[in-house]
């Protein structure tokens, strides 16, 4: 990775202004997410998607304060449910690029669960998960991935449950497609997102993320020093789901990113319905009378 | 008019879930059918697998009927307990049969028994069973064959309900044919029907209000269901899915209701048309999203099956009693549409038109239905006939003109222009944090007050369109009765009763299908002129009462209010009747 690569800012069909928002960012000063929004336009039109074939959703948090400062059709919905409402509209119409963001707040908490069956149903849609490893928009709360002992918001001594490691719990429920990256790295982020986008089934791509103002234990410096990218390594194979568990486990002395996990056999839920095998329309364009259906189906009735 | 002078015939089984009791009631309830009869079917069951007690009974009239009678004529027994519990609703001169090689009655029981002259009549359907090769299942087709013979229906209608539904079992089949004849030759009794027949009632179906919805909603192009299984709205998840190859809805039993809620808003957002449907403790899962739906102005549909709350409550019973939770679900401030479906016919509608207000006014649009409508067995003919479908979206005329549009313009009505994710138009932000007309966040003063307004405009719109509630019945009667849901058939099969037995007290019917927000206009009208307004809920609070006074002052003095998990039974308001005019 590394070499810049000029379809991130022009590409056939879309260029980067198209993406633009005039609407000025709310994040604090250094926050990750400006590296996140960048790399996700980046990755929009380096796959050549134009804004009115894409649609983001957003979870509630600082994560989601980005709604408005991108093009595309966006959803801003409600706490922990980005999942559902995102894979909901994906599987309306499948022609349209979904990506769904929300925090660690969110995911491990809230939507824990449609984390969960997401990664079984394997929906078709690319989820960018925010690790700031805290709450950032109601003032640095501890989440599930904030490591013990550091004093948080409302948890003055640190916190009383153990620590999550999203991207081993995601690996171990056996993701069709798993990725860390980091949000000081746009360029990996950038090519992870666009991997993710052009993978079938559930991409998960957790961003380990700076939080200048409320994460003063694992920062920008932190992960710098401790990040490498397994594209480096001679030996990994990113199809071996225990390879990638392996890797994955080390969040504190060498942290893997990368794509770390693909199953090349991932079949995405909508290809899993025996009954819309042979469907070549969306069920956007299928609204129409099914009265031939209703009275067939009433007449077998006794 | 008394209620030993209603014109109908009651058969009822009684056994414990897991003895067939259903199959049985739906096998007799067929053949009945297919003969010509005129029927309704009620289903009782605890929420339990093996064992409690359950019930199936049919009624029959010469009319089209719609509810069900407290008491029977007949009661089939194949368990101790059922005999007791039912015992006491067998109507004087009924028959009791049962399969107990013993019952002891208590003083109290034989006196009913006496009292009401009940014959009771004992088959040892399981010896008799066994000797055709059968077991304890097939014990009921002897009680089958029996029963045909008592009340004088061609053993051949039975057979042929039977033989369809095993044809797959063929050996099983020979010996189910067997213990019907030895049923039949029982001669026990005999209570010949004395309806009328009618002709070419054995295309009519016998299917349950859960299957209305179904249909309905199918033939409206709804392409995707996503629900959790919770009685009673279960049986529309599970007869959408088993139709799916037809139909080709994409069918999802989500991991829980919240779920189930906002994957159909993200495909009713996206321009599909997709609903869920759950029952009251679902429901409270999925009203963020009932929120949500109201701020970005997304159409979204909820089916509400009602049973008696609070909690898991009674399961597999029925109730009336979420209309204020349907009215209120979740927080802010927002228009939304409550329906209620009050039978067969609605519930096909009414789902229909769920799916076209949501659209047109780009909101939540509750469907309320209750256990008995979902599980009732109605006798019907015909499907009716389908609303016309419209999206009401701005790119239905192939507009193509971008310049100043904005998807959440304020505009005169309070409906904005819509259009779908995907089309070339300007990309806008569903936003559920406050915003501007284009979506976008906006904390400002004016713009929070300008834009509650134009939603909140939204609801003088709905009044307008709908429809004033239905005044069944002539204008100058003795009662007015005022409801909604599942009282409607019932209070209207007494009308047909009164009339038919030419009773000189005279009631009518206001019944609300449009439900929120509440139409008043020919409410008033007829208030002014009642005699005896009554209000008749399925609930304890009277919820329909207390919307009626908070819209218009008016109070009802007189209510009749169930809540016992049962439904109002025909003689529920016969006795009311008369206990209040006799008095
Ligand atoms: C149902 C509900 N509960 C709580 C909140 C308050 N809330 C807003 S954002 C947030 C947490 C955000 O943390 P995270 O998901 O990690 O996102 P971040 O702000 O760090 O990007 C919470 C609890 C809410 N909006 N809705």
């Amino acid at each position: 990775m590394g070499s810049l690569c000029n379809t991130y800012f022009e590409n056939e069909n879309v260029s980067l202004k198209d993406y633009y928002s005039e609407n000025i960012y709310t994040w604090c000063t250094n926050c990750g997410n400006y590296g996140i929004a960048a790399a996700t336009k980046r990755a929009l039109v380096a796959e050549n998607i134009v804004p009115k074939d894409t649609f983001m959703c957003f979870d509630i948090g600082c994560n989601g304060n980005g709604s408005d400062k991108i093009g595309g059709y966006r959803l801003h919905g409600l706490h922990g449910r980005v999942i559902p409402v995102a894979t909901g509209a994906a599987l309306a119409n499948r022609k349209m690029t979904v990506i769904a963001s929300g925090g660690d707040g969110a995911t491990l908490s809230e939507g824990i669960g449609h984390l969960v069956h997401a990664i079984r149903s394997n929906y078709n849609i690319t989820f960018l998960m925010h690790n700031n490893c805290n709450y950032g928009l109601t003032t640095g709360q501890a989440s599930a991935s904030t490591r013990p002992g550091i004093p948080m918001n409302s948890s003055p001594d640190g916190t009383t449950a153990d620590t999550m490691n999203f991207m081993n719990f995601v690996l171990s429920l056996g993701a069709s497609f798993a990725a860390r990256t980091f949000s000081g790295n746009v360029d990996q982020m950038t090519e992870v997102i666009r991997a993710g986008i052009r993978h079938i089934g559930f991409s998960v791509v957790e961003i380990l993320q700076n939080c200048p103002t409320y994460n003063k234990d694992t920062t920008h410096e932190w992960y710098q020093n401790r990040v490498y990218d397994t594209i480096e390594l001679n030996d990994f194979d990113n199809t071996n789901l225990d390879s990638a568990l392996n890797i994955s486990k080390d969040m504190s002395e060498r942290i893997a990113t990368g794509i770390l996990y693909v199953n090349p056999n991932s079949v995405p839920f909508d290809q899993r319905l025996e009954n819309r095998k042979g469907y070549t329309t969306e069920l956007v364009d299928e609204v129409k009378s099914y009265n031939n259906v209703s009275q067939e189906l009433f007449s077998r009735f006794v | 008019m008394n209620p030993s002078e209603i014109k109908r015939f009651s058969i009822k089984f009684g056994g414990e879930s897991g003895q067939g009791i259903n199959s049985l009631g739906e096998i007799l309830a067929k053949a009945l059918k297919n003969s010509g009869y005129k029927i309704f079917g009620y289903r009782e069951y605890p929420s339990l697998i093996r064992g409690g007690y359950a019930s199936y009974q049919i009624d029959i009239a010469n009319d089209s009927i719609n509810s069900s009678s407290q008491f029977c004529d007949i009661l089939v027994c194949s368990s101790r307990r059922s005999v007791y519990q039912y015992l006491r609703d067998l109507r004087p001169h009924g028959l009791l049969i049962h399969t107990l090689t013993a019952v002891s009655f208590k003083p109290e029981e034989q006196e009913f028994i006496k009292l009401n002259n009940i014959r009771v009549k004992y088959i040892d359907a399981l010896t008799l069973a066994k000797e055709q090769g059968g077991n304890a299942l097939m014990s009921n087709m002897i009680l089958l064959g029996a029963l045909s013979e008592i009340v004088g229906l061609d053993l051949a209608a039975v057979e042929h309900i039977v033989s369809e539904q095993f044809a797959d079992k063929p050996k099983l089949l020979e010996i189910d044919l067997k213990c019907l004849k030895v049923g039949h030759e029982l001669n026990i009794a005999d209570y010949p029907l004395t309806y009328i027949k009618h002709e070419g009632w054995h295309e009519s179906k016998i299917i349950t209000g859960n299957h209305a919805i179904a249909l309905g909603a199918i033939s409206a192009g709804a392409r995707a269901y996503y629900s959790y299984p919770m009685t009673p709205a279960s049986s529309i998840l599970t007869y959408l899915a088993e139709t799916s190859h037809e139909s080709g809805m994409l069918v999802k039993q989500a991991e829980d209701e919240i779920t189930a809620a906002q994957m159909t808003l993200g495909s009713m957002h996206m321009g599909t048309r997709a609903f869920t449907g759950t029952s009251g403790g679902g429901f409270d899962l999925m009203t963020e999203t009932i929120s949500l739906a109201g701020i970005i102005e997304t159409p979204i549909v909820l089916v509400l099956a009602q049973r008696p709350g609070p909690a898991t409550g009674l399961p597999t019973w029925t109730s009336a009693g979420d209309l204020n939770l349907a009215i209120h679900a979740g927080h802010g401030e927002f228009p939304r549409i409550v329906l209620s479906a009050s039978d067969f016919e609605s519930a096909y509608s009414l789902i229909q038109h769920a799916f076209d207000l949501a659209e047109k006014f780009q909101t939540a649009v509750v469907l309320l239905t209750e256990k008995q409508i979902a599980e009732g067995l109605y006798n019907v003919k015909d499907l009716p006939q389908d609303l016309e479908i419209n999206r009401y979206l701005l790119t239905d005329n192939g507009q193509t003109e971008k310049a100043g549009l904005r998807r959440y313009e304020f505009t005169e009505d309070g409906i904005s222009p819509r259009w779908l994710p995907g089309s070339d138009l300007p990309q806008y932000n569903a936003n559920g944090d406050e915003h501007d007309e284009i979506g976008d966040v906006n904390e400002e003063a004016l713009n929070a007050k300008l834009i509650a307004k134009k939603r909140m405009k939204k609801i003088e719109l709905i009044k307008q369109t709908f429809p004033e509630p239905i005044l069944y019945g002539d204008n100058d009667v003795d009662i007015t009765f005022v409801g909604w849901g599942s009282v409607k058939p019932v209070v209207n099969d007494i009308r047909n009763l009164l009339s038919q037995n030419n009773s000189d007290l005279k009631i009518n019917y206001l019944h609300y299908d449009y439900l929120f927000p509440l139409k008043t206009e020919k409410l008033l009208e007829i208030l002014k002129t009642a005699e005896r307004p009554v209000l008749i809920e399925n609930n304890y609070l009277g919820q329909l009462g207390h919307l009626i006074t908070a819209e218009t002052g008016f109070k009802f003095n007189e209510k009749l209010l169930k809540y016992d998990g049962r439904p109002f039974f025909i003689e529920d308001i016969l006795n009311f009747i008369n206990s209040s005019t006799n008095g």
